[in-house]
């Protein structure tokens, strides 16, 4: 196989059904489909709901990909696919068509790792040479500090949250301030309004791991606003807001200076907040470290990430997953790809 | 010759076949209602490794277990896709009656919760569309129940003979349902009492309970209370109690400018989960006949009417005794 290999992944671990197609780390087409807003009436992502949406949407997503990225499934070299971690129902879906296009054409599929896929957009900029970062990846389902030297043979994880993911934090706040779902990007627009200061809420989690607690923080806002009702809301937003911003960026940043590693790499659906990226800007430039984010559009959960990670996968000469490869809905963030 | 490639996930079987005019060239199946995602795949690369011209894909559309059933489908379209050739779904309960020419027959596929999808014929004639029966109403027919999946040959005929459906056969609408935004549930203090006479009374015009039937129930052991709260006020409240192998739902009560919101459907899942954390086999209520709000959620639910009783809400009120197995 060539070292540009042409791979499409498909991504359907939560209410995206997404399909990418890259050229060797070249992004030739994103295409996703979101039953987001069929799930916002219920406050939260209903499982079978999703499922349903993946399975109807696949065709078209798959079609249109192909459409953008002017290719044939039949010049694919591989296929990639999230294998986990995620909704059991929802991953079938995508791991199903994957598995049934594999065959079809008779090309090697890769089950991935949602969670290295995230990292991974990072290989689409293809001015950057792939060195080794820290990886802070938040998002819905995981805040982590990750040590990234190969993504696609392993990485190590540094730190997790023990309780709530950042994202669930902000939905779970959103919902306190009767904001819409998803919470995330509704906090960070009303923030924008509000004054960072006006509250200080606890940061959580002072030690001196890696790892984050967001239900302080969360139980704090909750409090706070039972006790003061005339509470400004866009305040409470953005001073939440700029508590986690502050956790996530603290402990980053100082896994950075420990490892010796001057690139931070920040990736997953939170990594759109524009309050974490501008301070992670400023925090970087403070510390000398360069600073990778990919463009908003790569940090939500799409298909490119996966056809990334399954062209990294290829190239590196990683083995295939084995025909059947079994979906799970948790599994250890080092291990990228599925045998 | 056509060779049909004949994908079915519809019940806990697995199968794949590849089928021609002449006959059945292969089938595989497994038996095994988790794995459906794992075997699939493996059945039909063991039937391309003999053979690996197909010119048309023949789906079973259901209806069955969803998450397997969407692997046969998800799986089926994206073969044909690739393989640039059409596909076809077919009435998994359809093929199955292929096999059955008694004069009266219902075929049945195992829906889980102690369901099944089924469908009745008479004389070859699909006498009702597919629906869902408990378990216990489906015992009560006394004509042949036939839960054998359907045959690959079964499937192909109906895919060949132009019997086909492009969308999945669910029945079963999905088990969501709104967060009633700005309702708060928690279990209910003593402090609750008296505003829940407040509503009760207001609501129950006839027969409500009195204060002290609520202490007494709030003194009372094995039981679980609630009340849904909107800005410090209680809005609704609901009990359920242990009583033997089954749970009893005592009441369920929400403000009438506060229904169609949620609230109920929230508190009778709740009770749901705290009946099914005491171990009971079911669980009973007694119904107003002719409650038109609450019938229906409780029908959705689950609960099916198993009894009458007359004048148990006074003279000329009866009451509806509806079960609910809470199954596995
Ligand atoms: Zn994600």
């Amino acid at each position: 196989m060539s070292s540009q290999p042409l791979v499409l992944g498909i991504e359907t671990s939560c209410d995206e059904t997404a399909v990418g197609i890259v050229r060797g780390r070249t992004l030739l087409a994103n295409v996703i489909s979101s039953s987001v807003e069929e799930h916002a009436r219920f406050g939260g992502v209903v499982p079978e709901i999703a499922s349903r949406a993946h399975l109807e949407a696949m065709p078209f997503v798959i079609k249109q990909a192909l459409r953008e990225a002017k290719v044939a499934l039949r010049d694919i070299d591989a296929i990639g696919v999230t294998a986990g971690p995620g909704l059991i129902g929802a991953l079938l879906v995508g791991t199903s068509a994957a598995e049934g296009l594999a065959l079809a054409l008779d090309k090697p599929i890769y089950g991935v790792n949602h969670l290295s896929a995230h990292l991974a957009v990072d290989a689409l900029d293809e001015s950057r040479s792939l060195q080794p970062a820290i990886g802070l990846l938040v998002s819905g389902g995981h805040s982590s500090i990750i040590e990234v030297t190969d993504l696609a043979k392993g990485v190590s994880v540094l730190g997790a949250t023990i309780d709530d993911a950042a994202g669930e934090a902000f939905d779970k706040i959103a919902r306190l301030l009767e904001l819409d779902f998803p919470g995330g990007p509704a906090i960070d627009r009303l923030a924008k309004s509000g004054d960072p200061e006006a509250i200080d809420f606890p940061r959580g989690l002072q030690s001196s791991d890696y790892n984050f607690s967001f239900s302080g923080l969360k139980t704090a806002v909750s409090r706070y606003l039972k006790q003061v009702p005339s509470a400004v809301k866009a305040d409470v937003a953005a001073s939440f807001q700029e508590a986690v911003v502050d956790v996530l960026l603290t402990k980053a940043i100082r896994a950075c200076t420990e490892k010796g590693i001057d690139s931070l790499l920040i990736a997953g659906g939170v990594a759109a907040n524009s309050r974490l990226r501008a301070e992670a800007q400023r925090r970087c430039h403070l510390a000398k470290i360069e600073l990778r984010t990919p463009p908003a559009a790569l940090c939500t959960d799409n298909g490119a990430m996966v056809a990334a990670l399954t062209s990294l996968a290829v190239s590196g000469g990683v083995s295939p997953s084995t025909i059947g490869f079994s979906t799970l809905s948790t599994v250890p963030l080092d291990q990228p790809t599925w045998s | 010759m056509t060779k049909v490639l004949v994908i079915d996930t519809s019940t806990d079987r697995t199968s794949a076949g590849l089928v021609s005019e002449d006959g059945v060239l292969a089938n595989h199946f497994h038996d095994d209602p988790l794995a459906h995602g794992e075997v699939l795949p493996k059945l039909v690369a063991q039937i391309l490794a003999a053979e690996s011209t197909v010119d048309l894909v023949a789906i079973a559309m259901g209806p069955g277990p969803f998450t397997g059933l969407r692997v046969g489908i998800a799986f089926g379209e994206a073969f044909a896709l690739a393989r640039e050739i059409p596909w076809v779904g077919v009435s998994s309960l359809g093929a199955m009656a292929q096999a059955h020419n008694d004069p009266d027959f219902i075929v049945a596929i195992d829906a889980r919760r102690r369901e099944f999808f089924c469908e009745h014929y008479r004389e070859s004639e699909l006498v009702a569309p597919a629906r869902t029966l408990q378990r216990e109403e489906l015992s009560e027919f006394t004509i042949p129940i036939y839960y054998e999946p359907p045959t690959v040959s079964a499937i192909a005929a109906l895919a060949l003979a132009g019997q086909t459906t492009t969308e999945p056969i669910y029945i079963r609408k999905p088990d969501a349902y709104p967060a009633p935004k700005g309702i708060t549930f928690r279990p209910w203090t003593q402090m609750d009492l008296v505003p829940i006479y407040a509503l009760e009374k207001s609501i129950y015009l006839d027969d409500p309970w009195s204060l002290e039937q609520f202490k007494e129930e709030y003194a009372g052991k094995s039981r679980q209370y609630l009340v849904a709260e909107f800005e410090g006020v209680v809005v609704g409240y609901a009990g359920v109690m242990l009583a033997g192998d089954v749970t009893d739902i005592l009441t369920l009560t929400v403000a009438p400018e506060f229904r169609r919101r949620g609230i109920a459907r929230e508190f009778l899942k709740r009770m749901v989960d705290w009946s099914r954390n005491q171990k009971v086999d079911a669980m009973m209520l007694e119904m107003r006949v002719g409650n038109a709000e609450a019938e229906p959620l409780y029908l959705e639910s689950g609960f099916r009417k198993i009894a009458e009783r007359a004048n148990y809400y006074g003279p000329g009120l009866t009451a509806i005794v509806m079960r609910k197995e809470l199954g596995k």
